[in-house]
């Protein structure tokens, strides 16, 4: 009788899907948004991700669900809801912490047609979206037009690190020895070509973030993002990235570097199935994935240019320090790095390619074919606008 | 290197006074003395016995207390934004000799190292990925290689893999591997660092001529070596650290244990921070600013001929200047000469220059004031602040209890704060964001930060 009962409790739980934590951070930039408001409104897309979101939770029962809102002056969470600190809140509830949807300062309707969980979910999510909106002041908006994706990623992965840690099963995970780098063999997580397999064979939760992206300029965060993307990589976290609208650079980066699903709708056709990509691209997980096909439209390149330190721009060719490998867009006036203060000598900038003549101008023509390979270093500083 | 290594800094934070000789008398020149007082090890372990009580006699406090401040004290490194060497050259010279056969470290200490550096050659490339690593070997008095120069980490596992078979055999030599060393590193660019780092079993080094020319070459070609002992200090070691190093004694070190051997091991992964004399060198080679090109990934719907190899391939890179593809990144366009490389491999690095501010603890005090009641990053609630009145009655003996209470180094609120943007975090947010994020979720989060002026130093800039 024993031994049936091991068997069995062994069984169900090598079934067992492991618990899933979807993050889904929603670019809420009004500006971007207002571009859209004809081809597809934000209330719209709301009530998609809705639909998506549900649809995560009722996969199993196990899985959760994080929202965080992308704003233009702050990132916020939307789902779970944050207690707000005292000063400001005195009657919020006295429970802290447990992060569930019941905590929501105003509790739902009762709607009994309507599966608990969801009715929750979705109350909390549109009651604070409604509150991010109307704290949103109109010179706040005026001064900056970008969004703060860098923090709402920071903020999405310190959550999933919470929740991967606070889950028992996941202690065996290699994903978080980063504290303890003794007590493993494997190189802190860091052995992309492992870690993944490792991910799947663990028991613990797995954790995916969704960006519903509609902004283009996220260059001056440059650094951020490009961090919140390697950490995203360490810890096997894929990044899905939705685009709407905007300019793709860095996203379609993290997508590709973190083994995410990277789709850009850019017709207003496209956008009409907003919902149908949702649930069909970005529903199923990692491992349901191996087995999918993507849409047509996907195995493009990937966009891997970056962004210059000095004003911000995205360039394809830049000038890179030696010392501390900060990128600039063009050459530096005084020769000085901006960043580390070294003094840097112009290099072979100038100098010309053996084979195709130069874009711009034909002065560079002639020096090539006078002086070939072996322009003087010094005579390149002179101004020249860099190419790109 | 010694300002920014966790370990050193550990080292320093948990001295303790009956702890006379340490274990790893690494910078002391002096040889380790027979009759020892107690190890590292030791200390350690008997620290154990030293746990008190709390007030109402439980023990879970003190102990949460000493995690968290074990947590804490990795990350309490120096963080003010050092100039390192990003572009490194490093050879890695493997002790193959007899000595090797050893079994003081679990399976031997051939194996051992095998898979140590398995490990470090993965860590070295995350960490550097712009960087060249080569291998090398010492057995039967000679310098061996192992693997070449390069920056594919893949190269030099499959080498120590096969190397697994192989025998350690015969005596080291110090002077021939640092004359290949040498050698190998001779023709690499001078913006680059050049590093030797020898993992040395064995006690002697039976060298074909005078080592101490040998050492001075080193010094005049800029080669910093570094050093793991695995048995005990070598005068000659220290000696070669010391010299190829600016007189610094920090490089040359004994690993204990095998944690301690793998921490050491791993503590290189770092860029090394570059000294004045180096800038000065640099200077005079002309530290030069690069013109790179970042192409962008193509996918073809048929083949065609790559310039690099001209194979038929589907996919590539295409040279951001004269659109030659490339199969693979980082190379240079042979059409052009522009260096291609990813963008995702210099940013890889950017958090070594930029590294976020350490955080502060937080008194009750503080916590009342700012009333924060769950970490701002993971939304886990923190335990709630002592009534008004308790503290009211002495501030003192609130501080007092606290202290015995919560470990040094822990906060006695467990909340840790950043000055930049003054949000609350726990311990393990602490420990994620300055480990693996390098942001902080409270200063990335809002577009203008109270109190702070600026918004791209944010991120303690």
């Amino acid at each position: 009788m024993n031994a049936v009962d091991a068997t069995d409790r062994g069984a169900v739980q090598q079934d067992v899907e492991p618990p899933s934590l979807l993050t889904i951070i929603l670019d809420t930039n009004p500006h971007a948004w207002a571009l859209l408001a004809d081809s597809l409104p934000l209330s719209k897309v709301v009530a998609n991700l809705l639909v998506f979101i549900n649809a995560h939770v009722a996969i199993n029962h196990a899985n959760r669900v994080a929202v965080i809102a992308s704003h233009s002056e702050r990132a916020e969470w939307l789902y779970p809801t944050p207690t707000q600190p005292r000063q400001q809140h005195d009657q919020a509830n006295g429970a802290t912490h447990d992060g569930d949807g019941e905590r929501a300062d105003v509790h739902p309707p009762n709607d009994a047609n309507k599966y608990r969980p969801f009715a929750q979910l979705e109350h909390a999510l549109v009651t604070n979206l409604r509150r991010l909106m109307t704290t949103t002041t109109a010179p706040s908006l005026s001064t900056s037009p970008a969004t703060l994706l860098a923090g709402a990623l920071t903020r999405a992965l310190a959550y999933i690190s919470k929740q991967t840690a606070a889950l028992p099963t996941a202690t065996t995970s290699t994903q978080f020895n980063y504290s303890d780098p003794s007590s493993s063999t494997a190189a802190g997580g860091n052995d992309l070509n492992t870690d993944p397999t490792k991910a799947h064979t663990t028991l613990g939760l797995t954790s995916r973030i969704l960006v519903v992206s509609v902004s283009g300029d996220l260059a001056d965060k440059y650094i951020e993002i490009m961090n919140a993307i390697f950490a995203c990589q360490r810890l096997s976290i894929p990044i899905d990235v939705l685009k709407l609208a905007g300019d793709p650079v860095f996203l379609q980066q993290a997508a590709d570097t973190t083994g995410g699903i990277y789709m850009h709708l850019a017709t207003p056709q496209a956008r009409a199935g907003f919902l149908q990509y949702l649930m069909f691209a970005y529903l199923p997980d990692q491992t349901a994935r191996e087995n999918l096909i993507m849409p047509a439209g996907e195995g493009e390149g990937v966009d891997f240019r970056a962004a210059c330190f000095c004003h911000k721009r995205i360039v394809d060719v830049g000038f890179v320090c030696s010392i501390c490998l900060s990128i600039f867009c063009e050459p530096l006036a005084d020769g000085t790095c901006l960043l580390c203060g070294s003094h840097l000598s112009m290099g072979n900038y100038g100098r010309n390619p053996a084979v195709v003549p130069k874009r711009k101008k034909g002065k560079g023509k002639k020096r090539a074919l006078d002086s070939g390979a072996d322009t003087p270093a010094g005579s390149g500083g002179e101004g020249t606008p860099a190419p790109g | 290197m010694a300002h920014s290594d966790p370990e050193y800094d550990d080292h320093g934070a948990d001295d303790d006074e009956d702890v006379v000789v340490r274990g790893r008398g690494g910078r002391s020149m002096a040889s380790r003395p027979k009759g020892r007082a107690q190890a590292t090890w030791e200390a350690a372990a008997s620290r154990n016995w030293e746990l008190q009580e709390g007030a109402d006699g439980s023990i879970e406090g003190v102990l949460g207390g000493l995690e968290e401040a074990g947590k804490r004290k990795r990350l309490l490194k120096d963080t003010t934004p050092l100039q390192r060497g990003i572009i490194r050259h490093t050879l890695l010279v493997l002790d193959l000799s007899d000595a090797m056969n050893e079994k003081d470290l679990r399976p031997t200490r051939h194996l051992l190292t095998i898979t140590y550096t398995i490990a470090f050659v993965r860590e070295y490339f995350e960490q550097n990925p712009i960087s060249q690593l080569g291998i090398l070997g010492m057995r039967e008095g000679l310098a061996i290689r192992v693997s070449d120069m390069s920056g594919n980490p893949n190269d030099h596992i499959t080498a120590l893999k096969q190397l697994r078979s192989t025998e350690p055999k015969g005596n080291p030599s110090l002077q021939n591997a640092l004359d290949m060393a040498r050698a190998a590193l001779y023709h690499t660019p001078s913006h680059g660092t050049r590093e030797v780092v020898i993992v040395l079993g064995a006690l002697l080094t039976s060298d074909p001529g005078d080592i101490h020319d040998t050492i001075k070459a080193c010094i005049r070609d800029r080669i910093r070596v570094r050093i793991i002992g695995l048995a005990a200090q070598m005068h000659i070691c220290a000696e070669i650290c010391r010299k190829t190093n600016g007189g610094d004694e920090n490089y040359y070190d004994v690993a204990i244990d095998e944690v301690d051997y793998r921490q050491q091991l791993m503590a290189i992964t770092t860029p090394p921070v570059l000294r004045s004399t180096d800038t000065e060198a640099q200077k005079n080679n002309q530290a030069a600013l690069l013109m790179m090109g970042f192409p962008s990934r193509i996918v073809e719907e048929k083949a065609t001929l790559c310039a690099c190899h001209g194979n038929l391939t589907r996919g590539g890179y295409l040279c951001s200047r004269c659109k030659a593809k490339v199969c693979n990144l980082p190379a240079t366009c042979p059409t052009c000469d522009l260096t291609l490389i990813l963008s995702t491999h210099l940013a890889r690095s950017y958090h070594h220059l930029f590294p976020l501010r350490n955080w502060s603890e937080v008194s009750w005090r503080r916590a009342r004031q700012k009333g924060s009641t769950q970490c701002y990053g993971c939304l886990s609630g923190f335990p709630p602040v002592p009534a008004q009145q308790e503290v009211a009655d002495g501030a003192e003996h609130d501080q007092a209890f606290a202290r015995t209470k919560r470990a040094e180094g822990a906060s006695e609120s467990s909340r840790y704060e950043c000055e930049t943007c003054g949000n609350h975090f726990c311990i393990d947010c602490d420990v994620f964001c300055h480990e693996v994020v390098h942001n902080c979720p409270g200063c990335q989060s809002r577009a203008r930060l109270p109190g702070a002026q600026g918004d791209g130093e944010a991120n303690g800039g």
